[in-house]
């Protein structure tokens, strides 16, 4: 399986199932693909996580179910070391960021305010 | 596939704007149909108004309040016996409705007397009751009542009472939505913060966007107290005034409903630093997903997975066995917009249900990302559909039920189309494990009901008279 | 002992009796075949009306909206009215009346509607110039009166918009039953059938109790057509049964085509319901047939069982349409029922000085209060307060809650009856109406009996 088809099932996962790339504002999306995907990376990979705010403690909570998830459905996952892991997770955010904030023709994204 | 312009629409063609088919290797990028526009006169949109979107369905949820509208009869006639949130202290909130009957020489001269009199007459009608929205209406918006400043007068010659006021006449916006906003916003910045709650655990929520339809928020409780978490407001389900001053004290903000209620929820991130997280409450790996991740926040998973094996051991079976007749049954969802991205994919995995077609009456472009995201292929996402569109849908895709309000149920009977009613629920609650179940089981016995085929026949059929005459000699 | 009326002396509601003006009027628009009513306001006017209805006849109706927006507040609505007919006439090519209904909001912002018919017309000729489309103005701001003076208000447009001119008689009888159900409406025909009169009945709401078809066709709408209204001028004589609902239409084509014309009574009850058929005779030349003499009959055997037995002295309170409440009010004297509480609801000033009124006032021999203006709070406050005590409630399904904390049998007449099954199709009106009505009071009562353990034993030897 390429690494581009691999990028696909994260991606097809996270569009069905996550509501958090869909927040109001570009802004908050942002946070959230960059927020979620941080620490989802901190999981696969092993590294210790330091969760200091509370939302630090939501992205978190977010991220570990996604990652159950994603071990659950993609076995390949486990194979991956933690560059080709952190090489997926770019390529998911990117395509995220796409969707979800620079391609996205939601016309409500950049309001200033809520 | 682009969007779609359909044969009824040929003389209104920007309405190819706000329908859309999927197609494969589509995504929102290219396609996402346009919302939260202004609906063109004269089409027969099932949209409401601006102040039904604050009174309706969310200021009027409070069990403990009274709902002042400032306007003529009408306007709180049309939002009295027209949703089903119960309370657990006698429905209070579906019981009453309070109007400051505006007439003529009100509009000519002002009717901010008339609204001060009605604010006291309401309060000592009913001593016991010390909270009260007001609302502004399209006329008492246009002459520019100023219903703050009596509101003010009213709570300094009263000072047990507090009030809140609502400036969104129906005119505001192009639908419901618009309501919604006002409300949340004018909340969040008058009302928060100005009672403290009474914390009784180390794991506090508000939960955001759910109004109690038919129980939800009353079975969602039975959750929340099995995993110790204390709920500072249900926004607004079941809900006292003041629990929702006190939304400020919450650790999480667990939204349910992003579009009536996001608003609220992105301003307390931002006030007062409370994360958001949007949850769907509906469908069973939608819930239990939810419940981890609420677990998951506070450090009590444990408590969680024994929660989610509990309730799944209790009412998986029996939600199987209604998959097992459900299968492949097409439904059609024309709501008012989240839930449509909140069901198409839990009636799938669920139920094995497909969505073939849904509208959104008020759903704003966020909301088609979410179910575009979701949904299937070969199904139709409509905005702000109309009844001609609604017929045309219906020939192509022709769905086995429709989840929708009564007013098109009682359309789609006569074409032999059972409905579901999609916003106050047949026999709910629907939310949760046990809640969804009570939908399987609505749209099992919907689509089953043996009436639809009698309504079928043609007891005429291809026989005549004359040969039916004959066979019985 | 004595008869008191009185006015609600609160200025605002709580829970209110009525709808405002212009959901009287959509209520009027839909009973025109091949009509859609386009309500010129917000979307909540129309989408709330239409649901209004849906509850009552468990049916859906065609009404249109506006959908007037904030630039519509600020620079005016007339352009919306415009793009409104244009599309309803573009894409219901079977669609012969659009009735301009207006609402609070675009009456103070003054919309000019009869100069936007004006536009309107001229571009409507332009674009189909084989097809005709009468567009009627109706004026029903909000801030006045209530669902019932719109209901008159829209009824009296149509005529006065359709009947331009006094043509050959036609020898039909002008019949405005009211805001009544189709039940009613059916059972009037029937007598004005069996009477042999060829009748005009405006609004003609019989098909708002309407099937499902093998065919999947749709047939719920008025049957009252464009040339029915347009023909009133021609006819012998017009009735109108509810004063507040449809009299002034029938007073409007007295006064301007010298059509006979007679107002009331309500035929609720068996007096009222003689009332009525003989003003038809007298307007028609048409005997009362036999078969209403045994269809009375009929309906007195059966009362005479209920009335001295088990309504005398029973005291009921009535909220609901003025014509109604007036009408049961004397159909429970006929029946020795006790009306001691009457609510008519809206600002109307002419109910306190209606003879029908005064005429109660005058006769009844029992403490009685009419409460003009009223609102359900009136009939909630006094049982809360003590001040009544009450046997039974008669009026729509708006104060079932007053019956079920109150622990009162109700029985549901009026509109909207949404909370028990089937009313629309029950007559309440005429003979048959009086009797059935009767019956469902008895086992209002009855039902009462056994849940409260009242007596109950007294229906095992019935």
């Amino acid at each position: 399986m390429t690494s581009e088809a691999k990028v696909d099932q994260l991606y097809g996962y996270v569009q069905k199932r996550c509501l958090w790339q869909f927040f109001s504002r570009s802004w908050d999306r942002q946070e959230n693909i960059d927020g979620v995907l941080g620490i989802a990376a901190d999981l696969l990979t092993g590294k210790e996580l330091t969760l200091e705010t509370p939302q630090q403690r939501l992205f978190y909570a977010d991220a570990k179910i996604m990652v159950r998830d994603f071990k659950e459905r993609f076995p390949w996952i486990d194979e991956a070391g933690p560059a080709q892991v952190r090489d997926m997770l770019n390529g998911l955010k990117a395509r995220l960021v796409d969707i979800a904030i620079t391609g996205s023709k939601n016309r409500e994204l950049h309001h200033s305010l809520y | 596939m682009p969007m779609v312009l359909l044969k009824c629409d040929k003389d209104i063609p920007e309405r190819e704007k706000h329908i859309y088919l999927k197609a494969p290797d589509e995504d929102t990028r290219d396609f996402l149909p346009l919302s939260n526009a202004a609906t063109i006169p004269g089409t027969l949109s099932e949209r409401g108004c601006a102040f039904c979107g604050a009174k309706l369905v969310i200021g009027g949820v409070l069990k403990d309040t009274i709902q002042m509208i400032h306007g003529p009869l009408g306007c709180a006639y049309d939002t009295w016996h027209t949703k089903r949130y119960p309370s657990d202290n006698g429905h209070f909130q579906m019981k009453y409705v309070w109007s400051t009957d505006m007439k003529e020489s009100h509009i000519v001269f002002g009717g901010e007397k008339r609204l001060e009199k009605s604010m006291h007459e309401a309060f000592d009608a009913m001593p016991d009751v010390k909270r009260m929205i007001v609302y502004t209406t399209c006329p008492t918006a246009l002459i520019g009542d100023d219903i703050k400043a009596v509101a003010k007068k009213v709570m300094a010659a009263r000072p047990d009472v507090d009030i809140f006021t609502v400036e969104c006449p129906g005119f505001s916006g192009v639908s419901q939505s618009k309501g919604h906003h006002v409300l949340n916003i004018g909340w969040v910045n008058e009302k928060v913060g100005t009672v403290e709650p009474e914390i009784t655990s180390e794991y506090t929520i508000n939960f955001i966007g759910d109004y109690n339809i038919q129980g939800d928020t009353q079975l969602l409780q039975q959750y929340w107290d099995k995993l110790g978490i204390q709920v500072i407001a249900h926004f607004t389900g079941n809900a006292n005034y003041d629990d929702l001053r006190g939304m400020h004290r919450a650790k999480l903000n667990v939204v349910n409903c992003a579009r009536s209620a996001g608003y609220i929820a992105n301003e307390l991130k931002k006030q007062y630093g409370i994360p958001r997280l949007d949850i769907d409450s509906w469908g069973f790996n939608y819930m239990a997903e939810g419940i981890r991740k609420i677990c998951a926040f506070f450090g009590i998973e444990e408590k969680g997975e024994a929660l989610i094996a509990e309730e799944y051991a209790k009412w998986k079976p029996k939600l199987d066995w209604y998959k097992e007749r459900l299968k492949g049954t097409k439904m059609a969802i024309w709501t008012g917009g989240p839930r449509l991205w909140h069901w198409t994919k839990s009636v799938e995995d669920d139920l094995g249900v497909q969505v073939v077609a849904m509208s959104s009456k008020f759903g704003h472009e966020e909301d088609f990302e979410k179910v575009i995201a979701r949904g299937q292929e070969g199904t139709y996402y409509i905005d702000d559909g109309n009844e001609l569109e609604f017929f045309e849908i219906i020939d192509l895709v022709k769905p086995d039920v429709i989840f929708t309000g009564p007013r098109v149920g009682e359309l789609v009977k006569k074409l032999h189309i059972p409905y579901v009613n999609g916003h106050a629920y047949h026999n709910g609650p629907y939310m949760g494990f046990e809640g969804f179940v009570n939908l399987a089981r609505d749209m099992h016995n919907a689509v089953h009901n043996p009436l639809l085929k009698l309504a079928a026949t043609d007891i005429r059929g291809t026989t005549t008279p004359a040969q039916f005459k004959e066979a019985a000699e | 002992m004595g008869c008191e009326i009185t006015a609600k002396d609160r200025a605002g509601i709580i829970n209110p009796m009525f709808d405002c003006q212009p959901a009287g009027a959509q209520y009027a628009g839909i009973g025109v075949k091949d009509s859609i009513p386009l309500v010129h306001g917000g979307q909540g006017c129309s989408m709330f009306v239409r649901l209004l209805f849906a509850q009552h006849f468990k049916e859906n109706f065609d009404i249109a909206s506006t959908s007037l927006h904030e630039e519509s507040a600020v620079f005016g609505g007339n352009k919306r009215i415009e793009e409104g007919v244009e599309v309803l006439a573009r894409r219901y090519p079977n669609l012969r009346m659009i009735q301009i209904i207006t609402t609070c909001s675009t009456e103070v912002i003054g919309d000019d509607v009869e100069g936007s018919i004006n536009v309107c017309n001229r571009k409507l000729k332009e674009i189909f110039p084989d097809r005709k489309i009468h567009l009627v103005p109706v004026h029903t701001p909000s801030f006045k009166g209530s669902h019932v003076s719109g209901y008159d208000e829209c009824v009296k447009a149509m005529v006065k918009t359709l009947a331009t001119h006094k043509a050959k008689p036609n020898g039909k009888l002008n019949v405005f039953p009211g805001w009544v159900n189709p039940g009613d409406v059916a059972l009037l025909k029937s007598y004005l059938k069996e009477m042999g009169i060829d009748a005009t009945v405006l609004m003609d709401t019989e098909d708002f109790d309407s099937p499902m078809m093998p065919d999947k066709s749709i047939q719920t709408h008025g049957l009252t057509t464009v040339e029915d209204l347009a023909g009133t001028p021609n006819a012998v004589g017009s009735i109108a049964l509810a004063r507040y609902e449809g009299g002034s239409a029938a007073e409007y084509l007295r006064d301007e085509f010298e059509v006979p014309c007679v107002v009331g009574p309500t035929p609720y009850g068996i007096a009222n319901t003689d009332a009525m058929l003989q003003n038809i005779s007298r307007l028609t030349g048409k005997p009362i047939p036999e078969s209403l003499v045994r269809e009375r009959g009929i309906a007195l055997d059966a009362l005479q069982d209920l009335a001295h037995m088990f309504f005398a002295d029973k005291k009921v309170a009535i909220f609901g349409h003025a014509d109604l409440v007036i009408g049961l009010a004397e159909f429970c004297r006929e029946v020795q029922l006790k009306p001691v509480l009457l609510l008519l609801g809206d600002d109307n000033s002419k109910y306190k000085k209606d003879p029908r009124i005064l005429a109660l006032k005058n006769s009844v021999d029992h403490d009685m209060e009419v409460v003009c203006n009223a609102d359900l709070w009136e009939l909630e406050r006094r049982i809360r307060d003590k001040e009544i005590e009450l046997d039974l409630i008669m009026g729509h399904s708006k104060g079932r809650y007053i019956a079920i904390d109150a622990n009162i049998p109700m029985v549901r007449v009026g509109f909207p009856s949404f909370d028990r099954a089937g009313l629309y199709r029950k007559p309440t009106i005429g003979y048959k109406g009086a009797m059935e009505l009767g019956e469902s009071i008895a086992n209002a009562l009855f039902t009462h009996m056994e849940y409260t353990r009242d007596r109950e034993w007294i229906l095992n030897t019935w």
